[in-house]
């Protein structure tokens, strides 16, 4: 159903380059299509997206693969406890006259040309990281040397692993409101993609397998520009801004919606979150999402998928049912669209 | 008849007893005792009595029945576990049944009114009187300073017994013919309990079905509402309200709403192959429902209200409204 006016040619030639950049994606990843789909996205909504999932499901991999389909200048950390916000801007090292020197840090070294900044393991870093982190994110720049450096195009993709829980820090709840999406991996549940992965020498060369990826298959100049024209480009109903405000109202108090959960006091469950800054993230992503799907009006489906990425990290729990969080938050999404009616 | 027992009492004894000197401190100390006592033991049980129908004419088997009635003073009562207990009482006497009642006399006394029902098995050769034998029941009265216990006899009393027949038969041949023939039965009428026990099962059957309604059991277990037919009733009720657009889309709705009760989920386009997964009944119309979906999309999303229209006029909307209150009726 190819509703897009011949004008946006531009748009479609955009959203031609978009599939080709997953399948570039899908070569170095398999069995991830859900996660490449949603990283488009959210690329293409100039979000940044941390990604959650065990040890050795491919995170890492992913990234790096987008960040080659992406092109543009690339910088990596690794969170550390001893990790300090300085240690991002500069470093500091003796020459070989022996003079001190003062050198910008991996954020800086790029310049204004930095697309991806890939922050790994982003607990182990101290809140003081995640402080500057969030100024990054929010504003994309930073002072330092006694000046401002700005970062039209960057892009912050994260990751931890959920597995550890000693000597880490967890985000402050504004820095995860930062992030567009949290995206969570699993292993490939494709008997296929599981035998493929293990026993295939491919995917045991990382090196080498990002390599495969097409380089700069987007160009990442000119994402601001169109992201802004898919936004203008895909028109929002009364209907679906009457569903989205339901869905909203729906998950913050689940009781007077009629949302029951077995075992949960429903009026006491959420505490609070789901920020106007979420729900509009949210329309972001959705309206990404329709022009991915070739077209330029939004309905309830491209809400839903990308509504648990965007929205269940940023939803506050009550602290009895904080633990049990992953179990609850998805049967709540769930129920909150099994209750909420379209149109 | 009429027999009268009086107790003797010991503690009165004991006081008339009391002579002399160290007899006079005794006394002394007695009635001292017997004014500590808010209840002197003296006078507790005033007097039994027995009464029986006729004290003569009974015959094997015969049921005898006898009253004996105690007065006490106010404030006692009978100890029920010292009743006798229906069973064998001599070897010719059985007790079938004691019955109890206690009442109050009007100069303010007990009175506790024992009826009692014998057996006679004696088989009595000639008219000769029996002694059935008394027995002691206990009396008490309980108060916060504790209980106080007398013992009231009933005494034993006499009946007496006639033989059934003479001793010497007069002599026939047939063993058989001494036997009497048989009393004769009063025939009942089964016609009314019948007609009851015919009743009650009725009720019972009832409140059986109307329990498996509540409880969705049996043939109501499959019981549902209709959501298409409820759907069809909107859109007739909207057809008398509203036209022209509005009330195209009061039918899309219509349409979607029955699908979200049929589901028990929000059914968006997408999900049309898993509700078909989950319902097959309605796979017959997937073209329709798929039809459905792409009009509803351009009518609510799309801002082409007209262009659903020729997709899916609103004839043929109802129509497909009708096909699925027929498979939701026949599945």
């Amino acid at each position: 159903m190819n509703t897009l006016r011949p004008g946006d040619a531009m748009l479609t030639d955009w959203r031609e380059a978009a599939a080709r950049f997953e399948r570039e994606i899908a070569k170095a990843v398999v069995g991830q299509e859900r996660a490449i789909r949603l990283l488009t996205i959210a690329i293409f909504a100039r979000g940044h997206v941390m990604l959650e999932g065990d040890v050795g499901v491919g995170k890492t991999t992913l990234l790096r693969a987008v960040a080659r389909g992406l092109g543009g200048a690339y910088e990596r950390v690794e969170g550390t406890v001893d990790m300090m916000p300085t240690d991002l801007i500069y470093h500091t090292y003796l020459g070989e006259d022996g003079r001190p020197r003062v050198e910008p840090g991996p954020v800086l070294r790029q310049a204004e040309d930095l697309s991806v900044f890939f922050f790994n393991e982003i607990n182990r870093a101290r809140p003081q990281v995640h402080a500057l982190l969030l100024r990054i994110m929010a504003e994309r720049s930073v002072s330092a040397f006694n000046r401002e450096y700005r970062f039209p195009n960057l892009q912050v993709f994260a990751d931890r692993n959920r597995v550890e829980r000693e000597e880490t820090f967890e985000l402050p709840a504004a820095a995860r409101d930062r992030f567009l999406m949290e995206i969570g991996m699993e292993a490939p549940r494709d008997a296929q993609a599981r035998r493929a992965l293990v026993f295939d020498p491919r995917f045991h060369d990382t090196d080498r397998l990002t390599e495969a990826v097409g380089a700069d298959v987007l160009d990442h100049d000119r994402i601001g520009t169109i992201a802004s024209a898919i936004q203008h480009a895909i028109s929002a109903e009364p209907a679906i801004e009457t569903y989205v405000v339901g869905l909203w109202e729906a998950l913050v108090r689940p009781g007077p919606a009629g949302i029951r959960l077995p075992g949960i006091d429903m009026d006491r469950l959420v505490q609070g979150g789901a920020s106007p800054r979420g729900v509009a993230f949210l329309v972001r992503a959705a309206r990404v999402r329709a022009w991915l799907e070739g077209r330029d009006w939004l309905v309830p489906e491209d809400i839903r998928a990308v509504f648990p990425e965007v929205m269940a990290h940023r939803l506050f729990l009550e602290p009895v049912y904080e633990m049990r969080r992953a179990q609850i938050v998805p049967d709540l999404i769930r129920a909150v669209f099994e209750t909420v009616p379209a149109p | 008849m009429r027999r009268q027992a009086r107790l003797p009492s010991p503690l009165r004894g004991e006081a008339e007893g009391g002579a002399g000197g160290t007899a006079a401190r005794a006394l002394g100390l007695v009635l001292l005792l017997a004014g500590a006592c808010p209840l002197p033991a003296a006078a507790q049980v005033r007097g039994v009595e027995l009464r029986t129908p006729r004290a003569f004419g009974y015959f094997q088997g015969d049921l005898v029945q006898v009253q004996a009635e105690i007065r006490t003073d106010p404030g006692f009562s009978l100890q029920r576990p010292s009743l006798p207990k229906p069973g064998p009482v001599t070897y010719w006497l059985d007790l079938r049944d004691v019955r109890m009642e206690e009442s109050r006399a009007a100069d303010g006394s007990r009175v506790i009114r024992l009826r009692l029902t014998y057996q006679n098995f004696y088989v009595a050769l000639d008219a000769r009187t029996l002694e059935v034998p008394g027995f002691p029941v206990t009396v008490e009265s309980a108060d916060a300073n504790g209980a106080t216990t007398a013992v009231a006899q009933v005494p034993a009393w006499k009946i007496g017994v006639s033989p059934l027949r003479e001793v010497q038969p007069e002599r026939r041949d047939d063993p058989a013919e001494y036997l009497r023939p048989d009393g004769r039965a009063l025939r009942l009428d089964p016609q009314p309990a019948l007609a009851s026990a015919a009743g009650f099962l009725a009720l019972a059957a009832l409140a059986l079905v109307l329990l498996a309604y509540d409880r969705a059991w049996w043939i109501f277990r499959g019981r549902r509402g209709r959501p298409f037919a409820q759907a069809l009733k909107a859109l007739r009720r909207a057809k008398r309200r509203s036209q022209g657009e509005p009330l195209y889309r009061e039918a899309l709705l219509a349409l979607h709403r029955g699908l979200d009760a049929t589901d028990g989920r929000r059914v968006l386009a997408d999900d049309l192959p898993d509700f078909l997964g989950r319902h097959p009944a309605f796979r017959e119309q997937a073209s329709g429902l798929q039809t459905f979906f792409s009009a509803s999309r351009l009518a609510f999303f799309g801002r082409d209200t007209a262009g659903a229209g020729t997709m899916l006029p609103l004839p043929e909307a109802e129509a497909l409204l009708r096909r699925l209150g027929a498979v939701e009726r026949s599945a």
